[in-house]
């Protein structure tokens, strides 16, 4: 659906011209029907990335496509494509409503008002249509962001940390439009600096590092990079093996970390012992804990997402 | 196609409409021109409410040159510095479309512009018990006319370089001025400095003369009718030629700027 291979873009800033990476041969592949997500910390790509796969930004070297074409500039096959940019880059002068009509409109079908109004109403937009957008706060220029990119519902869609400047209730209301949308069979990229929400919808993700790709793998591989270790809670009261690891008592209840390869010697132990177990599960790792794990450069970590998962990393 | 270039054209129109800095500037030079049309509401003269006639007609048609001009600029310069073309260039409507809405746009308001102050020129000569006279068409067709050239140049400056230098470059550095300067050296080397370094930066002017866009192209031949406000039958050739050259000149502009806006780096 979505291929970038060995994207390098180079700026040149400031008086003397310094040369800046802001992305380093980034290769991504994003799937059909993917919600793909791209995470990384500020400054680190994710937007310069986005904008290479939209074709609004011409990379240095590499190669971008989209649904099999080269992304040119209001090219054809963005009559399936949606865009929500993370900087309010709208026509301020015009107003709410109004700027909601020139952006479906560009789509070369007529929108009837009817759709508008509907799509103003649900962002909760209806009393402020005659509003320009020079004088929207942040949140409502985002929801005209977001009614013109759902108004046609695209096959494809790129949004750039949607939900910035958005309002809890909106925020839910958007999260389940998006997992709606991504049901119906439409590819989803999305930057995003809320792990938990990209936790909630992504199913890939993609960490980024000053313009380098660290990781990209399915984001349940990446919730079990750590996952060497069995968390067990049991019952006993003399000595635990040697092999158990963060050994925390409460009274009778012993919790403790299993190393994975001596998981059959535990079992045989509390078979043997007939000491009661309660709980023996993978030790589940948080997109946030994966996350700094990868950016802070914990080798072992990235080795393991490498070896075990097929985790492409650059 | 039609509807993104019916949506693009609405959407530039109200930007005009809404824009402060051509209202102020519409304002400023409307209450001048106003202030200008009142003494020979005191006169009795007929010559000088004419003079006066041809003076105000003639000052807003240099105004409405400016504000071609201005919104050629203002138009692509704002877009390209708000970042707004992400959002037209990531629908399916490609830049020679917008540019296109953007040039056809900004022709609209310079027609409607023109058509107010033909009808002013009308309704002055009225008010004054004056004849209605021919070149007041002639010379707002013809502002008209060269307002589409002024635009299409703008356009092309602001999209190649910062809108201040686009407004230098089009006020100073343009066709006129280089005219003098090789009329000046042409003069230095007829008067016996025939030097080579002479020779060559009257080249130099000459090829930027040449090059460089001319506001009125038929200038001589058009002097008498912006004076006397008369047209004589064979003279309005000379609106078709104008016309002629300023689509040309058009035509060329849109597809240099059309090329620097797809050769951007970052939209």
């Amino acid at each position: 659906m979505i291929v970038a291979e060995d994207v390098h873009v180079h700026f040149r800033t400031g008086l003397f011209r310094r040369r800046v990476r802001a992305l380093d041969g980034v290769t991504l592949e994003v799937r059909d029907g993917d919600f793909f997500a791209l995470v990384g910390q500020n400054g680190a790509g994710k937007s310069t990335a986005m904008y290479c796969f939209l074709g609004l930004l011409r990379p240095t070297s590499g190669n971008v496509q989209i649904m099999g074409q080269v992304p040119e500039l209001g090219a054809r096959l963005y009559k399936n494509v949606a865009f929500l940019p993370e900087e309010p880059h709208y026509h301020l002068y015009l107003t709410v409503e109004e700027a909601t009509r020139y952006y479906s409109s560009l789509y070369g079908k007529r929108v009837s008002d009817k759709t508008v109004d509907e799509s103003l109403e649900r962002l909760g937009l209806a009393q402020f249509t005659t509003l320009p957008l020079a004088q929207c706060s942040k949140g409502m220029k985002q929801k005209v962001g977001i009614a013109q990119c759902l108004i046609h519902e695209p096959r494809v869609l790129f949004l750039d940390e949607p939900t910035r400047g958005l309002d809890p209730l909106i925020v839910r209301e958007f999260r389940e439009t998006l997992r709606e949308i991504h049901q119906r069979g439409a590819t989803i990229v999305m930057n995003s600096h809320v792990l938990s929400e990209i936790e909630m919808l992504a199913n890939r993700v993609a960490i980024i590092d000053r313009g380098k790709v660290v990781v990209q793998d399915e984001l349940h591989n990446l919730l079990t990079l750590n996952q060497e270790l069995y968390r067990v809670v049991f019952e006993g009261n003399g000595s635990v093996p040697e092999y158990l690891t963060a050994v925390e008592r409460t009274g009778h209840l012993v919790r403790a970390l299993l190393p994975k390869a001596r998981l059959s010697d535990f079992v045989e132990l509390v078979r043997t012992s007939g000491m009661l177990l309660h709980e023996c599960s993978l030790k589940k790792t948080s997109l946030e804990e994966s996350f700094f794990n990868l950016v802070k450069g914990d080798a072992t970590l990235t080795e393991n997402a490498n070896g075990n998962h097929g985790v492409s990393v650059s | 196609m039609t509807e993104l270039l019916k949506a693009n054209i609405w959407a530039d129109v109200t930007f005009y409409r809404r824009s402060k800095l051509l209202l102020a500037f519409m304002l400023v030079f409307l209450l001048l021109t106003a202030l200008q049309s009142l003494p020979p509401l005191f006169m009795d003269s007929g010559v000088q409410s004419f003079n006066s006639l041809q003076q105000i007609v003639s000052d807003l048609d240099f105004f409405l040159l400016i504000l071609a001009g201005g919104m050629g600029l203002l138009i692509i310069s704002s877009h390209l510095r708000n970042r707004s073309l992400k959002m037209v260039f990531t629908k399916p409507c490609p830049p020679e479309l917008w540019l296109l809405s953007a040039y056809l746009s900004a022709a609209a308001m310079a027609l409607f512009l023109n058509l107010v102050v033909l009808g002013s020129g009308v309704l002055l000569s009225v008010l004054w018990h004056l004849p209605v006279r021919m070149g007041l068409v002639f010379v707002s067709a013809e502002t008209f006319a060269v307002s589409l050239g002024l635009i299409a140049y703008l356009m092309l400056l602001a999209t190649v370089i910062h809108p201040a230098l686009a407004a230098i470059v089009a006020l100073i550095f343009n066709a006129d001025l280089f005219y003098q300067f090789d009329v000046w050296t042409k003069a230095a080397i007829r008067s016996g400095n025939s030097s080579i370094a002479l020779r060559m930066i009257e080249r130099l002017f000459h090829g930027l003369y040449i090059l460089l866009p001319m506001v009125y192209p038929f200038d001589k031949q058009t002097q008498n009718i912006h004076t006397s406000l008369r047209v004589m039958s064979g003279e309005w050739k000379y609106l078709l030629f104008s016309l002629g050259y300023t689509l040309a000149l058009s035509a060329f502009c849109y597809c240099v700027s059309l090329f620097a806006l797809k050769r951007k780096n970052h939209i």
